[in-house]
């Protein structure tokens, strides 16, 4: 796991989620972050948005709640080193 | 608690462009400063290209949602605005019974800024729609944030009238509590949508001020000869209303007492008021606090500062209290109009006038319309040794009329 895909998670957790940072470790399972299904959801979202990529469902379903957070960003790196190479002079 | 019992004002709490605590915002008001700037409208074809607005010190990120879900800027502003009220009124966790508790909110546009936000993002980037969209940016996203916030359970209400929304919201409050259904309400409105969407919106309609270069902190002059519109600002006003057997029960002092409301409509116009409904309201206010015109020290008037609106109202006031019959302030000049907060806001104004017994004036305004039989507060704020009762009203488009009398809680 790349310690700055950690930190993107931990920061859009305390800055957007209000979880206190001290909760924010790579053993935090999303089920002890507090959050119900529906923040969840946008917390995925955001993190799949930060990243531009997509984790798919079969991989995570946010109700799995015993996921932790260094499982999300495994997927996270995962997903982005599986994402389609870009034409990079037209973004 | 009968029919026309007064209700006890306990707290009160505002984010504003003119203050964010009781206190600054008195100072300000009294001085009659402006916070009304102007803003470029990031948005193709806009015609003129920058507005007059009033916007908020305010910083949402900082705000929790209960619900941990993304917050619309206005939520936010209600949030903190009811935080501060609860905190000033010692209401606390534990201080109420929550079947016993309420939340009555206003709002004209809630969510609005937020989804103009959002929709730009999806069609310009291409990007998704967020899972929370609909929670954020609904209606009743106030009400039901505040309800998660102080364990609410006896009803969490939405108004939605305009420019009447939150005062409609605090008379149906103080209904509640009169009625006996509730013993205290959290009490209010929120409104920010100060977005280039939402703004060419109003603008298209004509009713804006123009901003004249420099002149962007005068542009709103309600009542004057030359007015030419207002301005729009963004703001929450709440306060904790309650049964006055409740406040004595769990020992909290009343900081003021609303003692009358009405609401009716035009259904008339769309948006053209009507001044026998404005006159209606009013008297059907003065009727519910059980007080003659005459007692009436201080209204505060919703003053748009458009030439329809100030004329209606102007006939409306001098219908009700005669010709110069009672001192008249207009809020707007200094806050911009603020919607759906707007009712909270200018009752907010009237009762700290009421406390100090010192008339707000009417910034900006430095010759009143020659047709308008009106005593305008200008110029500077005037005292007022002997105010005991005020009336602060809301006009809304829509034909929403909405009325509140208040009065000093400890009588001179």
């Amino acid at each position: 796991m790349n310690p700055s895909t950690f930190e993107a998670i931990a920061s859009v957790l305390v800055d957007q989620f209000h979880v206190e940072a001290a909760k924010a470790t790579p053993e935090t399972t999303l089920e002890q972050l507090g959050l119900d299904s529906l923040a969840l959801m946008e917390f995925v979202f955001a993190m799949e948005d930060r990243f531009d990529v997509r984790i798919p469902e079969e991989n995570l379903d946010p109700r799995q709640a015993g996921i932790n957070l260094g499982h999300l960003a495994q997927l996270l790196e995962d997903a982005v080193a599986s994402r389609p190479a870009r034409d990079v002079a037209t973004g | 608690m009968t029919a026309s019992a007064p209700v006890a004002v306990t707290g009160g709490g505002v984010v504003s462009p003119i203050g964010n605590d009781l206190a600054a915002f008195a100072e300000t008001l009294f001085a009659g400063r402006s916070a009304l700037h102007s803003q470029t409208l990031d948005l193709p074809g806009i015609d003129p290209p920058a507005a007059a607005v009033a916007s908020a010190t305010f910083d949402a990120s900082r705000v929790m949602a209960p619900s941990r879900v993304p917050l619309d800027r206005g939520t936010a502003m209600a949030l903190v605005a009811a935080s501060d009220a609860a905190r000033a009124a010692g209401l606390v966790a534990g201080g109420y019974e929550p079947e016993r508790l309420g939340i009555f909110w206003g709002s004209g546009m809630a969510g609005a800024a937020t989804f103009e936000t959002t929709c730009r993002t999806v069609y310009a980037e291409r990007r998704r729609m967020r899972p929370t969209s609909v929670v954020t940016t609904m209606p009743n996203a106030p009400a039901a944030e505040l309800a998660l916030l102080f364990g609410a359970r006896g009803a969490a209400l939405s108004y939605a009238c305009a420019c009447a929304s939150s005062a409609v919201a605090i008379g149906e409050a103080m209904r509640a509590i009169r009625a006996g259904w509730i013993d205290v309400a959290i009490a209010g409105g929120s409104e920010s949508m100060l977005t280039p969407g939402v703004l060419a919106s109003w603008q298209a309609m004509r009713v804006l001020a123009p901003v004249q270069g420099a002149d962007a902190a005068a542009a709103c002059r309600p009542f004057s000869a030359d007015r030419t519109g207002f301005a729009l600002g963004e703001a929450a006003a709440a306060f904790v209303l309650e049964s006055q057997a409740h406040a004595k029960r769990r020992g909290a002092k009343a900081r003021w007492h609303l003692t009358g409301y009405a609401t009716n409509c035009d259904g008339l116009h769309i948006t053209n008021p009507d001044a026998a409904g404005q006159a209606r309201a009013m008297r059907a206010a003065l009727a519910d606090a059980g007080l003659d015109a005459g007692a009436i020290g201080h209204v505060n008037a919703h003053g748009t500062a458009t030439a329809a609106g100030d004329a209606a109202e102007a006939e409306s006031i001098a219908r009700v209290f005669g010709a110069h019959g009672v001192p008249v302030s207009a809020t707007k000049a200094i806050h911009g109009h603020l919607l759906g907060a707007g009712g909270a806001v200018e009752l907010l104004a009237a009762l700290l006038a009421l406390e100090a017994r010192r008339l707000p004036p009417t910034a900006h305004t430095q010759r009143i319309d020659p047709a308008f039989a009106l005593d305008l507060v200008m110029g500077e704020s005037r005292e007022s040794p002997a105010l005991t009762h005020a009336l602060s009203s809301s006009f809304a488009f829509g034909g929403t009329n909405a009325v509140l009398v208040a009065s000093r809680a400890v009588p001179a």
